[in-house]
């Protein structure tokens, strides 16, 4: 069982000193907090405020890279939670085989947002995510808290 | 010879090779120094940190537990039987360096518009050659350029060991 996913935005984890993507799915039941670096994290900020960057950054090279070959990503599903670590896997259609490439969550969401692919999680996942534990962090953190990545 | 007739050498290539990744001091970027062959030339081109280490983990040959973008990129490339021919420095811009990456499957060939930094990341990882255009290198920020990065390097090394 897979649930398609959104993200709803980027916020600021000053205990941490990393981002973190928030992923809800469609009827605003499960959240799915994804912890990434500040490059990761500016990576999806610039998709998500559709903002074109003078040269191509990673993420537009790794697309262009799929469409000069006609390769098309079909979707993206977070799949694994492991110590912290999330696993994700790209899903491509290519000369009518699908492909199934292991990547980081960060770079999926970047690449899915480039090229709006759907999101998914896996039922596992969201399990294991403990959503009560999450949203008292979440009410823990102050407004200043938000709204403070660099682009 | 007469001037005039002298062949245009500003689009050979020369091949490169990147030499160190160093700190920029007190600013968040990084200096991938660049070396011909013979070492006779050195481009050094600032990038951000976390295109310089990508670039450092490519030369150290770290395996990460994830992989990271340009693993990704890479991953894609084997996935769908694409080879990473070369890639090219080919121009600079008001101190903007622009690169290719030059692709190749089933006797297709493409090239890619991209960053020197997202280039040469790949380019390590395929283990393809680098290579800039003979124009871009009578660009360069030449001057006292060497004894600049062996000052850099120095303070680079004083400060690691403190």
């Amino acid at each position: 069982m897979i649930t398609q996913m959104r993200v709803k935005g980027l916020i600021f984890d000053p205990y941490n000193n990393a981002y973190i993507v928030v992923l809800r799915d469609e009827d605003n039941s499960d959240m799915l907090p994804i912890w990434v670096g500040k490059s990761e994290a500016s990576a999806i900020g610039l998709a998500l405020e559709s903002v074109t960057a003078p040269r191509p950054m990673t993420h537009d090279l790794m697309r262009s890279f799929l469409d000069t070959f006609d390769a098309k990503i079909i979707s993206v599903v977070i799949t694994d939670l492991n110590d912290n670590t999330y696993f994700a896997t790209i899903h491509l259609m290519y000369e009518d085989s699908e492909y199934t490439v292991d990547s980081r969550p960060s770079d999926a969401i970047a690449l899915a947002l480039r090229t709006s692919a759907p999101i998914f999680a896996s039922e596992k996942v969201i399990k294991k995510q403990s959503s009560e534990e999450l949203e008292q962090w979440l009410e823990n953190l102050k407004p200043e808290d938000f709204g403070k990545l660099d682009t | 010879m007469d001037a005039a007739k002298q062949p245009d050498t500003s689009s050979e290539l020369v091949a490169l090779s990147v030499k160190q990744v160093l700190d920029d001091g007190n600013t968040d970027t990084r200096i991938v120094v660049l070396k011909s062959d013979d070492a006779g030339v050195t481009l050094p081109i600032w990038v951000g940190s976390a295109e310089g280490n990508a670039i450092r983990l490519a030369m150290d040959h770290v395996v990460t537990p994830r992989p990271m973008s340009h693993d990704l990129i890479r991953s894609f490339a084997d996935h769908l039987g694409v080879r990473i021919e070369r890639v090219v420095i080919t121009d600079v811009k008001s101190s903007t360096y622009y690169a290719s990456i030059a692709l190749a499957s089933k006797g297709l060939h493409r090239t890619l518009d991209a960053r020197p930094s997202d280039a040469i990341a790949l380019a390590l990882r395929a283990g393809c050659p680098i290579y800039a255009t003979q124009d871009v290198l009578n660009r360069r920020t030449a001057v006292h350029l060497d004894a600049w990065i062996n000052r850099l390097d120095t303070n680079n090394t004083e400060t690691q060991q403190a």
